[in-house]
């Protein structure tokens, strides 16, 4: 579908300064949700019937905007990326130069070995299974607060590093949940 | 997501899930990782007289990326080493008809199996030539 291009004002600013808000990790929960609502009623398209269809898709351009960046910045992991991202380090990239940075050989071949747990866990029952999964998301929690850390030391590289090692801890606990 | 025949075909029926012994110097093995997924695949081989007689992946990932790992196996077995190295991820993406957003998922299998002739390489050049003293 072919859309006009944004207006430079949304596309541009970032979601943090689209709440206006400080880009760092720690947010004010209450400052977002009450901007998002101002913002996401200010855009309605229910207040532009009638109006000329360029300033419509302009509306409705900025209202998803506005949707996207609450959704990123309400969650943690999330927001914790897009900061990665504000300082050129994209974690959804697979590109050496840019991307999510790669993983050291000892790391995959641990995070195989993990995985190849999970298999004997989930024949030794359902509290194996558990006791694992309690283990991993903990990690996984714990590795997140890390990147908080980094991000508040204004070290992106190290942040997007613990990202990274989150991620593959995410899908081993989408491995031991069952999800692909 | 709407995956092709063929990618549905190797994810329910995979070739060649398991492992070889990395502690034998005629077996390799690559590992290799996504980072922006979170995806991680083994492949293996076993080499004898320059030939890989067998291979075994596990992959933990998307179905793209188990149907991608699979089908290398599949190719590689009976295949000449320095054949096997020239496998680009076009050729698995192509066979497999990826949408580009999976593409990621061909160049790991391509990564693992080049990872997997290095590790293999290596080991032969670690390896005193006591076994193969024709060359």
């Amino acid at each position: 579908m072919a859309v006009a291009s944004p207006s430079p004002s949304e596309s541009v600013a970032d979601h943090f300064a689209r709440f206006g808000l400080a880009p760092r990790y720690a947010i004010d929960r209450d400052a977002l949700e009450s901007e998002y609502l101002r913002r996401a009623a200010q855009t309605h398209p229910d207040r532009f019937v009638g109006r000329p269809s360029g300033e419509q898709r302009a509306a409705m351009e900025a209202a998803a905007a506005i949707n996207e960046g609450y959704r990123i910045l309400r969650d943690p992991v999330q927001r914790a990326e897009y900061l990665c991202k504000l300082a050129g380090i994209d974690l959804d990239s697979s590109d050496p130069r840019g991307g999510a940075p790669h993983m050291s050989q000892a790391f995959l071949v641990e995070m195989i070995e993990r995985r190849e747990k999970v298999e004997s866990a989930r024949a030794e029952g359902a509290s194996a299974l558990q006791a694992l999964r309690d283990q991993v998301e903990g990690e996984a929690d714990e590795t997140l607060d890390e990147a908080a850390d980094a991000l508040d030391d204004d070290d992106p590289n190290g942040a997007a590093r613990l990202l990274v090692k989150r991620r593959y801890l995410q899908r081993l606990l989408d491995e031991i949940d069952g999800e692909h | 997501m709407a995956y092709s025949d063929k990618v549905i075909d190797h994810y329910e029926n995979p070739r060649n899930v398991g492992s070889l012994d990395k502690s034998d110097d005629n077996v390799g093995t690559g590992i290799v990782g996504a980072p922006a997924c979170g995806d991680v695949m083994k492949l293996q081989i076993r080499v004898e007289d320059g030939v890989i007689t067998d291979a075994k992946f596990k992959t933990y990932g998307c179905g793209s990326a188990i149907a991608s790992s699979s089908l290398v196996t599949e190719w590689v077995k009976g295949m000449k080493v320095e054949d096997a190295m020239e496998i680009q991820n076009s050729q698995i993406a192509e066979e497999l008809s990826l949408p580009p957003v999976k593409i990621h998922c061909s160049v790991l299998a391509e990564d693992a199996i080049k990872a997997a002739i290095r590790d293999y390489q290596s080991r032969q050049a670690a390896e005193p030539a006591d076994e193969e003293g024709a060359r």
